[in-house]
């Protein structure tokens, strides 16, 4: 980083500009990508996609994804990957229903969720790092079976209903606007993920550990070397990971009104496509949490607008398999010119 | 020039007559997508079809992640609504997670039946196949066709279901009524490969078992295999539900007996009108049978 802001500060003029230039669409060029998609949407249908009430469902309808998503991002930014969250997610619901539905006090619950995902996530690293096991796919593929085979256990697969009130308000509140009508709201569920990617962003700009994640990713032994606990590093990361797929099993709970044991088959995948979407490097050392953001928003917008122009299901999958390849692309293009000039 | 003319107006009377039959939109959420599933195809087609009979513009959708996608069918149903639908018709993906979302839906004064599968929120009309006759069905066929007490066997599907509760009563009163002796009576979980493999303990306990209901087709292929693997499939007779095409290939070539057939076409059509019915302000009854129909050699054809 020193080496960096020394080599532009001796850079004539123009060259400074051109590497902001670059930076900029490095960061934010995803952002743009979203901004188009909402122009089109908007165009293609006018009576809809910019109502009150279909912004708010957007927000509501990528909040579990922009959690998991928030997560893996800071265990891909060390290189690794965490396979097990939609299974973490699903026993943290599950444990944080019946648990309310055994009357424990509803700060209480509020915990479990958050709890349950940080404890995973410590075996996650821990496995990684005492057991050794070559890569993080294995030690958390491993939980992935393990931990949604555990939450069937626990519930015998039943879902368990009628969730209180309190314990609900993250994933259903609103928060009424002075103007527009019935459906001018902020949900809270929206402010919870300003609060989490602002906070995360801060964290990994400002905060010792913070540097240390991004300096494990980009080169591991350089790390240890300059005397950073690696391993207290990436057991911290994947404790973070379970941490927001608990977080977002609360949400869940709050909009489903209930603990079910299906909830995040497959979620870990879009996770991870919102990340790579957002110009994460799968080699670590590199990404921003905006574009993390704006992965996310990508595939919510997608998905949210093919819903209301009522095309197949399947055309989502298909497309959001070929963004993800063609972001790479665009991305590995910008790469290689950057390196030429 | 006269045909542009005639297909203008064509169009003219096309749109009014379109206006002027209703104002009312319809979303039917399926289960699962109807290029992924015969069943929800037939159930889209009677949805349509019921649709353009009365005038009604119809949209029938499935989850995006397929069977068992909550997230995906409240996303559903949420843009459904932002589209101002005036009627709901919704196969749970699950029956307490949907809740909230079909609770939005009433408070926008959306009408709501249940299709296929009722949900847990009450005072919602289900359309679809009473399951408890509908076994009621397949035992009597075993109950016409083996002697008075014989040892019979049921596979259940998933208790927690209620399609699955209903079929495993609806059979075992039946083969209770005409004094079967009902030796097994187990889940296999409605999957094919634990369909055979609880069969094959079954058979190793009780060697003399004449007749199985399997509570799905998936269960009853499963069964059949096993019954082959023990050489006993000419000495029981296996009725399966649900009128799938491999069980309609299976009946012809003499396998399985008999499958009890659901009417997706029906809960498509039916669920599409008792919307109407609802919008005019008619009450149904809490559960409008869509019927069901005994596969045979005779009709199997037409399943395949």
């Amino acid at each position: 980083m020193a080496d960096k802001s020394h080599s532009t500060a001796a850079a004539p003029p123009h060259e400074f500009q051109r590497s902001l230039r670059s930076r900029l669409l490095e960061d934010y060029g995803i952002l743009l990508v979203v901004v188009a998609m909402g122009a089109v949407l908007a165009v293609m249908q006018p009576e809809y996609f910019l109502s009150a009430q279909n912004l708010t469902n957007i927000v509501r309808q990528v909040g579990m994804n922009a959690l998991l998503a928030l997560g893996l991002y800071i265990v891909i930014v060390t290189a690794g990957i965490d396979l097990s969250v939609g299974s973490v997610m699903a026993l943290s619901i599950m444990l944080l229903a019946l648990s309310d539905k055994a009357g424990a006090p509803w700060p209480l619950v509020l915990l479990i969720g958050p709890a349950v995902g940080t404890f995973i996530g410590i075996i996650n690293g821990l496995g990684l790092t005492l057991l050794k096991l070559p890569h993080p796919f294995i030690m958390t593929l491993g939980t992935l079976n393990a931990v949604r085979g555990i939450c069937n256990l626990v519930t015998d697969g039943r879902p368990v209903s009628g969730i209180s009130a309190e314990v609900r308000y993250l994933g259903i509140g609103d928060i009424p606007l002075p103007f527009g009508g019935e459906f001018a709201v902020i949900p809270v569920s929206a402010i919870l993920l300003l609060v989490c990617y602002g906070g995360v962003a801060w964290f990994m700009k400002k905060v010792a550990l913070g540097r240390h994640i991004f300096a494990v990713g980009g080169n591991p032994q350089a790390a240890r070397v300059s005397g950073i606990n690696v391993n207290g590093v990436l057991v911290f990361v994947y404790a973070a990971s379970g941490f927001f797929a608990g977080l977002a099993a609360l949400l869940m709970a709050g909009r489903t009104g209930s603990g079910y044991p299906n909830l995040g088959i497959g979620a870990e995948l879009d996770a991870i496509a919102a990340v790579i979407i957002g110009g994460a490097s799968f080699f670590g050392g590199r990404g921003t949490v905006l574009g993390v953001f704006a992965g996310v928003l990508v595939m919510g917008l997608l998905r949210n607008g093919l819903n209301l122009m009522n095309i197949s299901a399947f055309w989502q999958q298909t497309l959001i398999g070929i963004i993800i390849i063609f972001a790479v692309w665009i991305d590995v293009l910008r790469r290689s010119s950057g390196v030429r000039t | 020039m006269k045909l542009k003319q005639l297909l203008l107006a064509a169009c003219v009377v096309f749109i009014s007559s379109g206006g002027a039959f209703s104002a009312d939109k319809f979303a039917v959420i399926m289960g699962n997508n109807p290029s992924a599933n015969q069943f929800w195809a037939k159930v889209e087609q009677g949805a349509l079809e019921k649709g353009k009979e009365l005038g009604i513009e119809v949209t029938a959708l499935g989850s995006p992640g397929g069977e068992g996608d909550v997230a995906g069918q409240i996303a559903l149903v949420e843009d459904q609504l932002t589209k101002g639908i005036t009627g709901l018709a919704i196969a749970p993906a699950d029956p307490a997670a949907l809740v909230p979302t079909i609770e939005k839906a009433l408070k926008q004064g959306v009408k709501v039946v249940y299709i296929d599968r009722p949900g847990e929120l009450g005072g919602i009309t289900y359309v679809g196949t009473d399951n408890e006759p509908a076994a009621a069905l397949g035992g009597k066929y075993i109950c016409d066709h083996v002697e008075k007490g014989s040892e019979v066997a049921i596979l259940q599907g998933i208790l927690a279901i209620v399609n699955g509760r209903a079929r495993a009563k609806g059979s075992h009163d039946a083969l209770a009524a005409c004094g079967m002796n009902i030796v097994a009576e187990q889940t296999a979980e409605w999957d094919n490969a634990k369909g055979q493999a609880v069969t094959e303990n079954i058979l190793t306990a009780h060697p003399n078992l004449k007749a199985l209901f399997a509570s799905n087709d998936n269960m009853g292929m499963g069964a059949i295999e096993a019954l082959k693997g023990a050489k006993m499939l000419d000495k029981v007779i296996v009725v399966g539900f649900d009128g799938n095409p491999e069980a309609a290939e299976s009946i012809l070539k003499g396998e399985m007996a008999i499958s009890i057939a659901q009417r997706p076409f029906n809960m498509g059509a039916i669920g599409v009108e008792s919307l109407a019915k609802l919008i005019k302000g008619e009450t149904l009854p809490p559960v409008v049978d869509t019927g069901a129909e005994v596969v045979d050699k005779s009709n199997a054809e037409k399943y395949k």
